[in-house]
């Protein structure tokens, strides 16, 4: 009928403005346009215009993938360089050093717990140093074992970077004779390492005693330490030796340095280092700390609004707490930075706070604060998903219980919990997936220090800087030249990224499927 | 005896469990407004060190200088009178003018002057993208539950868009610098900014077209179809009607995640410091898609990273916080109205 009147085009009598609007798009629906009908025309508008944004959809990976793929050759490349100038071979001798400096750094915390224990015995000033006048002294020795192997790396090192730098500069580089020059090295090589291990027992076996009780731990990891650097040097040796800069770098090791590689280094003068470890621990770390601290409050605020709140109390509580998702990141993160960065730090420093381990912290942005702001941020989506899969339990689950005589607290527990489960660890699991991929708060917040965290530290990890995936894309992407090395390692990164969150995406959509309950 | 002796124990017992039921309950509530405090805190700092820059309270209430000035060098100096004095770049240079000597002044970049280019770029950017989004996610939305057959293909696509709409922004940023800026050679622009925001919320605005375009009850287009009507018809009479409040919430949800997003528009679209306002110092038309802009978010992100925080930094950073906070907020606002409004006049 309708149709009809339509495609007369005689309007009905008494429409208003819009309906004859309506008609005028809708009408004359059999007329051929082009020998298409208007709905035909209609289709393939629509199709259309899905095709265009499935192509758009569709090229966010292929550009992705296209920019990063191009990483591998060039790392590739980067990678052979370092092996041919000889990089290696020096880099290989210089590992025992950054042990030794480490120990160095040690040194100092054996050091301060020798003068607190000292002091707590009730000693003065005067007396602490000169207590401490045999340790410095041993300290300055044991800094001192280094000097010879330091030299030796950096006279094969600046050699090494000659070459290198002849050779990214586009002159014809003679590989060969600077190789040749290097391999001459190699004996001198072993002495100057076998050396260093000696000196180094040598100190280590005129150490003082420790002086207090406090003391002993620190020193007993302090020689357990040492005892690893003679271990790092005969790897070094074996490293040194098994250098060859004709053979080929394995085309699979340029992605196994990405993702094992330990270091990024960029814009160094030495040799860039592109390895994803420190920024996917950097972002582990903090996810799974956000996590911690998001899961308990807002799964308890999901069981307390679906199954306890009055319909008074739900309907402001969650809105409420909806509305917390529309806080933009960059908000966040600058609360974090501006607040709760020093707040933390001006508590940890209260006399009172001593107690709690690792405090005073000494650094302002660290895991702990750029947890506590992103676990604020997947709050509210845990809480919506958790509770959505609450409230999706049959009623009939819960009424059984109750009607058997079980408390309301215990129905929640034994029965609508469980069957909601598999809904609330998707909800987890989503809200990780979010903060992993989430890029200002962790910009701002975590104070961005490209090392591995610290897992060792146990708690103090917490306290620490660190770096993320998201971060250093925000951070580095601006400054670098395009189509570089370092832009595609940021690629590289940007991928990981993506097949991170959608594994994530991924597992928690199989959990639903997996756990779903029965319905009846 | 006995008995009574059990069912005293009995009531003891229950009397524990009441007292552990009501614990756990109070433990429950307690988290939920633990959330609620965090977020207040946050909002309640804000609020109370940002909205003294913005807002007076004298007519005509809000902070005039703030709202329409470019971002300022600012300068802060002692008068004759010993009296400290915080001056944009411009007041200051007429003082010195006036005052006919050389200032001594201690100078803050990004602190003095107002946030007019970043207000305009985030509305710019907010209104192009989301037109963009809107257009290609509803034709889109609207193909895929009204006109696709389910095959294997469409399946792959529905895929995509719901996996997509779950990763990083991080990473559409990416996708924007390779794609527009670089490639297509658009460089730091609007017109790249669009694109990459509007490919950001594409996939969330699909989802959410298509989710309200299957909440029609399928009687509407059988009902329409039965009378003899074509498929458009059907769609364009029965369905769209009943489905477009839903299409403009989440469309609405799309402007909020819009709005608020830094990391997409750091590489594609914004400018730290941009003095014309968009539509100032233009050759010609085409030109305005093609200037990077100031936005709030990046403005932020600025101000807080690069700018050394100290007293005088802090108006600058909190005002154009609140100011940030402020504009979101009445769009969320907006969309939670629309969407309690839509659910209750419902025709089914």
């Amino acid at each position: 009928m309708a149709a009809d009147r339509h495609s007369d085009g005689v309007p009905p009598e008494g429409v208003t403005g819009a309906d004859r609007f309506r008609v005028a798009l809708g009408g004359c629906p059999r007329r051929r346009v082009l020998r298409l009908t208007l709905d035909a025309w209609v289709r393939t508008f629509f199709g259309g215009s899905a095709m265009v944004t499935i192509l758009v959809l569709g090229l966010i990976m292929v550009f992705l993938f296209r920019e990063g793929a191009g990483f591998l050759p060039e790392h590739h490349r980067s990678l052979t360089l370092y092996r041919r100038t000889g990089q290696e071979f020096v880099d290989a001798i210089r590992a025992p050093l950054a042990d030794h400096q480490a120990l160095n750094r040690y040194l100092g915390r054996v050091r301060a717990s020798e003068v607190e224990g000292l002091r707590a015995a009730g000693m003065g000033e005067p007396d602490v140093r000169e207590a401490m006048a045999a340790f410095d002294e041993f300290a300055a020795r044991f800094r001192g074992a280094g000097q010879l192997l330091r030299d030796f790396a950096d006279e094969a090192g600046g050699m090494a970077l000659a070459t290198r730098n002849a050779s990214q500069a586009g002159e014809t580089v003679d590989f060969v004779r600077g190789a040749t020059a290097l391999r001459a090295l190699l004996p001198q090589a072993g002495v100057v390492l076998r050396e260093f291990r000696e000196t180094v027992e040598a100190v280590c076996a005129a150490a003082p005693a420790p002086r207090c009780d406090g003391s002993r731990r620190p020193w007993a990891r302090f020689r357990e330490m040492v005892g690893r650097l003679g271990a790092s040097v005969s790897g070094a040796h074996e490293r040194a030796m098994a250098w060859d800069p004709d053979r080929r770098v394995p085309i699979g090791e340029s992605l196994a340095a990405f993702f094992w590689g330990r270091r990024w280094v960029t814009n160094s003068e030495w040799h860039d280092r592109y390895g994803l470890l420190p920024l996917l621990g950097g972002s582990f770390c903090i996810s799974v700390v956000a996590i911690a601290i998001a899961v308990p409050f807002s799964v308890a605020a999901a069981i307390f609004v679906s199954q306890f709140a009055s319909a008074a109390e739900r309907n402001i509580v969650k809105p409420a707490i909806e509305f917390i998702a529309a806080i933009p990141s960059i908000v966040l993160g600058f609360f974090g930075i501006t607040v709760l960065g020093s707040g933390i730090q001006w508590l940890s420093q209260q006399p009172w706070m001593s107690w709690v381990p690792f405090f005073p912290v000494s650094e302002r942005l660290n895991i702990l604060t750029a947890g506590l702001m992103l676990a604020l941020m997947a709050s509210p989506t845990i809480f919506t998903l958790a509770e959505d899969a609450l409230d999706r339990v049959p009623r009939a689950f819960a009424e059984g219980s109750l009607a058997l005589g079980a408390t309301r607290l215990q129905t929640v527990i034994r029965m609508v919990v469980p069957a909601a489960l598999s809904g609330i660890v998707a909800a987890i699991l989503l809200g990780f997936g979010r903060v992993v991929g989430e890029t200002m708060v962790v910009l701002l917040v975590a104070g961005n220090r490209l090392e591995i965290p610290d897992i060792t530290l146990g708690m103090g990890v917490l306290f620490q800087p660190a770096h993320t995936m998201t971060g250093i894309i925000a951070q580095e992407l601006g400054e670098v030249p395009r189509g570089g090395l370092h832009y595609r390692a940021l690629f590289m990164v940007g991928v990981t990224l993506f097949a991170l969150v959608l594994a994530i995406n991924y597992a928690a959509e199989r959990v639903v499927r997996r756990f779903r309950p029965a319905r009846h | 005896m006995r008995a009574i002796a059990m069912g005293r124990g009995a009531s003891v017992r229950a009397g524990w469990r009441r007292a552990a039921e009501a614990a756990v309950v109070l433990a429950l509530r307690g988290a939920t407004y633990a959330i609620l405090l965090a977020a207040g805190f946050v909002f309640a700092d804000i609020v109370w060190k940002g909205a003294p820059v913005v807002l007076r309270p004298t007519p005509p209430f809000v902070n005039v200088g703030f709202l329409t000035q470019a971002p300022q060098t600012l300068h802060v100096f002692e008068d004759g009178a010993g009296r400290e004095v915080r001056l944009g770049e411009r007041d200051f240079r007429e003082f010195q003018a006036r005052s006919g000597r050389a200032v001594a002044a201690r100078s803050f970049a990004h602190a003095g002057g107002g946030i007019m280019p970043c207000i305009v770029g985030t509305v710019l950017l907010t209104l192009g993208s989301i037109a963009i989004a809107l257009v290609l996610g509803i034709l889109c939305a609207i193909y895929l539950s009204e006109y696709s057959r389910q095959g294997p293909f469409i399946r792959v696509v529905r895929l995509a868009i719901v996996n997509l709409a779950g990763v990083p922004s991080i990473v559409f940023g990416l996708f924007g610098f390779a794609l527009f800026v670089l490639f297509f050679g658009w460089n730091v622009s609007l017109l790249a900014g669009w694109c990459t925001l509007a490919a950001m919320v594409l996939p969330v605005i699909i989802t959410a077209c298509e989710e309200s375009l299957r909440s029609v009850p399928a009687g509407f287009r059988e009902g329409a179809l039965a009378l003899g009507a074509t498929r458009w018809q059907a769609i364009w009479t029965n369905v769209l009607p009943h489905a477009l409040p839903g299409m403009l919430t989440s469309s609405i949800l799309g402007i909020t995640r819009v709005a608020g997003e830094t990391a997409p528009i750091m590489f594609t679209a914004a400018y730290v410091i941009r003095d014309d306002l968009p539509w100032q110092g233009l050759g010609n038309a085409g030109e305005f898609f093609f200037q990077g802009v100031m936005a709030l978010p990046y403005h932020i992100y600025y101000l807080s990273s690069k700018v050394p925080p100290n007293e005088y930094t802090r108006d600058a950073r909190y005002g154009t916080v609140f100011v940030f906070l402020a504009l979101v907020f009445a769009i969320t606002l907006m969309s939670i109205l629309l969407r309690a409004r839509m659910r209750r006049s419902r025709p089914w």
